[in-house]
């Protein structure tokens, strides 16, 4: 098992590296750069920059080397001193601002993710007993409706709703009276208010397919010869429901869980542009439009990372929970 | 089974806690700022409404004033400046009260002017009819027979937000050691230069200080403008010496220099200059001389700007201003937030384009705000601009012939554009010097507005343009096709208007494109000559204080395409201006070398009348207002003119807006 986790840790290194330095690449192919572009809306706001000074902010930011030049320059700071490089639109170290939206993202994710599962295994649980009812229906109905709608088009019609009932669309985390005011029970109730619709509209584009995967799995389960054998001893049908079926039928969820590492930290971008929530999906979002390319490759440099590691954990999970599963082929 | 489910959760949290590790620093120190915050506003709120006079009749707020009574603070009268010089500011309405917060949605630091320009205090600003300067920071000034020597005088007493003296030191310091060094990335601003009336060759200005309360400026030839142009190049004509004597390279060394730079989370000198010099006002470390001064990072998702204690103007019954206690930057990942934000009540002043007009209105019940319109100085709401050098010969040749301006002129029916694309605000009207700015010409608004098809057809006859094949499209006179090709950036909002004009210019057989690029990419676009046509309308109030838009100086506004790098670059780069162009920078060099004010109104005369002969910017309706939108218990709003001059809401006077 040890042998078989670092083996596979140390195969991570060559992939992430080509994934990063692929990711710098594509961030700085499309036309003009950072400096343009800072330039172009520093015009819209009354102020000129002429050549010279276009010129002298790209020396400063080393711009005018090549990109290749300016890559490794970036990975020998990350691998030597952990430096993920300077953000050009923040003047800023980039850890700096990715640890400034780290815990907010966070809450929001986990949150989130917390209420996809308490919703969504408990429902395909439920609509596998309950096969071809009424409940099964609704539910597989409305979680597929959640699937289908585009997660920016529901936030802004929740959005909408309540600036039509409460005449406040919900921006943000916090109402600015409690935005900078002491933890106290109204400032949480008035955060949880303001979770309802990230959490909703989150949540909902991802119970989909966890009650289908829940559903299905219970519905093979439940036909095993075992739980037959239990049913005919007597146990009692919930007790057979969560000792015997439940526990089988859980193993992909669980063995998937490590790849929401990604969606845990990234958050969710397009519906937190919509409901302005600071996490890193807008910062990220801006990053790539902005070519703020160390920003936005110290980002997808992490999101490569997590993914990886998250098939990792999800194959070490795998192997530890089904014994039926071998690391490695006898004889090979 | 339960065991191991604890174990993955652990081994989960502990993955997560690893990587929020690695990033904590940052966190916690905003997390500092954030408590001390709370406990600032907490304070603010235990304090009582009233405002609190001081033993010699001025009056402070109540946040101040409690600071004062606990000694961390000097009671208001030793604050402000001595008692003749404070200024007064007038009220627009009604004599405010203290207190209340300015909820500001701004998209972050990249969107620093929106809070840099109402905040602003200039040497000389403009006076609220925007005929002439009046002076700000400045007491007074005075001026020699032959405009060749400024005399400022400055306000005894005054003081910086730090508490330190502003004296004459601070602005002969910020000559000598900022302005002609370049600390802050840019060149010596044009308004210093006076010209040689003869040759024609520039001469720099020399600054000195008289006493610790005036300062003489001098330059070797008349320089009429130079208060006007000061007012708009280099409005910040100060700096706080002891501010800067610790960060700048020169006095603490090369060294000491970059890491100061690090701890403000620069790389490099150049960036850290920038910005701590120019956009100074995001620093809470940075004294200045604003009714509101920073007090957090500009990066938190709320940044702060407080009164400033030392501010040196009162109303005219003594109180203190600003009346607002703070000024709320939330940040905002979209625009349409602050859209959403100000229909919910939430935000006590701001500015809208008039593309909102309609969604504005209609929630200005519910919103409790009211919408105020201030005209612009805009030649036309809706326009086009063809580039006078761009690239292609034959369509620089075509571009340049009066009769194809005016057929795209009188090809469009102007009342239609003006129904669908302003609601019937923008009046029909050709691309003009507007009612009641300097240098407005008779009757040019209804030049070639006329809709006229048959006009449009046989002056594309005249200029020898052939049809093709099908009949549909004309091409050049050689049988080559010719398309207009429009770029557009982005951001801006203008595809209705672009669809409209392509039907009226294809309904005339020319082909039109549109291409629609990001902002980056526009103004690379732009630099190197490659846009064609663009749809832009020229805003100035005055040629002769700002003539980027109408003078090729510099490669701006897209009409002049090239002509302006040629000038920029002395003539080594661009397209040598010629015939009426060449005529342009001729009366512009006239104006600058103007002794006296009937001289540049004269010359800028005659540079607009050029544009009229010419249109070049060519209009099809009318200006549009701005909308200034105030919640309803938000006092002294007055209705003026919004332009980039004039510094927005800031020509408002925002210090003496108040919360009923």
């Amino acid at each position: 098992m040890v042998r078989y986790i670092s083996r596979r840790t140390l195969l991570m290194i060559p992939v992430v590296f080509v994934v990063s330095m692929i990711v710098f690449f594509i961030i700085q192919l499309p036309p003009g750069d950072f400096i343009s572009g800072y330039a172009a809306k520093m015009s819209t706001s009354g102020e000129i920059m002429d050549e010279q000074a276009l010129a002298q902010l790209r020396e400063a930011y080393g711009l005018n080397r090549p990109w290749y030049t300016q890559y490794f320059t970036w990975i020998w700071g990350i691998v030597t001193e952990g430096d993920f490089g300077y953000s050009l639109s923040y003047n800023r170290p980039v850890a700096d601002i990715i640890g400034q939206y780290m815990g907010v993202t966070l809450m929001v994710s986990i949150v989130t993710m917390l209420f996809t599962y308490i919703i969504a295994i408990p429902i395909g649980v439920l609509s596998a007993v309950k096969q071809y009812s009424f409940f099964d229906y609704l539910s597989t109905g409305i979680g597929f409706l959640g699937m289908a709608t585009p997660n920016f088009l529901f936030a802004i019609i929740l959005m909408f709703l309540s600036f039509k009932w409460w005449g406040d669309p919900m921006l943000g985390l916090f109402s600015p009276e409690f935005a900078d005011a002491p933890w106290t029970s109204a400032k949480w109730i008035d955060l949880l208010k303001h979770m309802v619709i990230p959490v909703i509209v989150i949540g909902t584009s991802n119970t989909c397919e966890l009650i289908r995967v829940m559903r299905g799995q219970m519905l093979d389960e439940m036909t095993k010869p075992h739980i037959l054998t239990a049913r005919a001893k007597g146990l009692p049908e919930w007790r057979i429901l969560i000792k015997y079926s439940m526990r089988a039928a859980i193993n992909p969820i669980i063995s998937t869980i490590g790849w929401s590492l990604t969606t845990i930290f990234t958050g969710s971008t397009i519906t937190a542009i919509v409901l302005n929530l600071p996490t890193q999906g807008p910062v990220m979002h801006k990053a790539l439009l902005s070519q703020d390319m160390y920003l936005a490759g110290s980002w997808l440099l992490l999101m490569a990372v997590f993914t990886l590691l998250g098939t990792l954990i999800s194959d070490i999970l795998l192997a530890w929970l089904d014994p039926r599963i071998r690391l490695e082929r006898k004889g090979a | 089974m339960r065991q191991k489910m604890t174990i993955i959760f652990m081994l989960l949290l502990f993955t997560a806690s690893l990587v929020t590790g690695c990033f904590g620093g940052s966190g916690e120190a905003n997390r500092n700022e954030v408590t001390k915050e709370g406990e600032a506003q907490s304070a603010l709120a235990s304090n009582d409404e009233q405002a609190v006079v001081s033993a010699s009749g001025f009056k402070e707020a109540p946040m101040l004033a409690e600071l004062v009574k606990t000694g961390t603070l000097k009671p208001v009268e030793e604050r402000l400046p001595n008692k003749e010089d404070i200024m007064v500011e007038p009220v627009f309405e009604q004599i405010g009260k203290f207190g209340g917060e300015w909820n500001f949605p701004w998209n972050g630091p990249d969107d620093k002017w929106a809070i840099g320009m109402p905040t602003e205090e200039a040497m000389f600003r403009f006076n609220q009819e925007g005929s002439a300067v009046e002076p700000n920071v400045a007491k007074g000034y005075d001026v020699n027979e032959d405009a060749t020597e400024y005399t400022i005088y400055l306000r005894k007493g005054m003081k910086w937000s730090d508490g330190m003296p502003f004296t004459a030191d601070d602005v002969v310091f910020y000559w000598e050691h900022m302005l002609i060094p370049e600390t802050f990335g840019k060149a010596l601003y044009d308004c210093y230069y006076s010209v040689d009336p003869v040759s024609g060759e520039k001469a720099r200005a020399d600054v000195a200080k008289v006493d610790d309360y005036t300062v003489k400026v001098t330059f070797k030839h008349s320089n009429v403008m130079f208060l006007e142009r000061l007012a708009i190049d280099n409005k910040w004509f100060f700096a706080p010496a002891h501010y800067y004597k610790t960060i700048l390279a020169e006095f603490v060394g090369e060294e000491q220099a970059l890491e100061k730079a690090k701890e403000y989370g620069f790389e490099d000198l150049n960036n850290f200059g920038v910005w701590t010099g120019y956009y100074y006002w995001l620093y809470p470390q940075r004294p200045t001389l604003r009714p509101w001064v920073a007090k957090n990072d500009m990066n938190s998702d709320r940044f702060i700007m407080e009164r400033n204690p030392y501010y040196f103007k009162t109303d005219g019954e003594g109180n203190q201003l600003p009346y607002l206690d703070r000024i709320v930057l939330t940040k905002m990942q979209d625009k349409s937030h602050k859209l959403l934000e100000t229909l919910a009540g939430k935000v006590e002043i701001t500015t809208f384009d008039f593309t909102d007009f309609t969604v504005l209105k209609e929630n200005e019940k519910k919103g409790g705000y009211r919408v105020i319109p201030w005209t612009t100085p805009s030649w036309s709401s809706t326009g086009v601009q063809l580039n006078q050098t761009t690239e292609d010969p034959k369509l620089r040749e075509l571009f340049q012939d009066i009769r194809f301006r005016e057929a795209l002129s009188v090809a469009v029916d102007r009342k239609e554009i003006s129904e669908i694309i302003t609601n019937g605000l923008g009046e029909p009207s050709q691309a003009a010097v507007p009612a009641g700015l300097p240098n407005q010409q008779a009757g040019w608004a209804q030049q070639w507005t006329e809709y006229d098809t048959n006009r449009a057809a046989q002056l594309l006859d005249e200029i020898g343009l052939k049809w093709d094949a099908a009949k549909k499209f004309r091409t050049f006179a050689d049988g080559s096709s010719l398309t207009l090709t429009i770029y557009q950036e982005d951001t801006t909002d203008n595809e209705k208007f672009i669809e409209l004009i392509r039907k009226y210019y294809e309904s005339i057989g020319l082909k039109t494109d549109v291409k629609i690029v990001d902002q980056g990419s526009y103004f690379d676009l732009k630099y190197a000559n490659k846009i064609p046509v663009s749809v832009k309308s020229v805003n100035v109030v005055n040629v002769a204080f700002r003539p980027d838009e109408l003078v090729p100086l510099r490669v701006i506004t897209p009409w002049f395409g090239h002509y302006g790098l040629h000038t920029s670059s002395q003539g080594k780069e661009g397209v040598k201006p010629e015939g009426d162009i060449a005529s342009i920078l001729e009366y512009w060099d006239k104006v600058k070398a103007s002794k006296t004010k009937d001289e540049v109104q004269q010359w800028t005369d005659e540079i607009i009348k050029l544009h009229q002969k010419n249109q070049w910017v060519i209009g099809y309706t009318g200006p549009t207002p701005v909308l200034i939108v105030a919640k309803n218990n938000l006092k002294n709003v007055p209705t003026l003119v919004s332009s980039d001059e004039f510094r927005g809401i800031g020509h408002a006077h925002p210090a003496q807006f108040f919360l009923e």
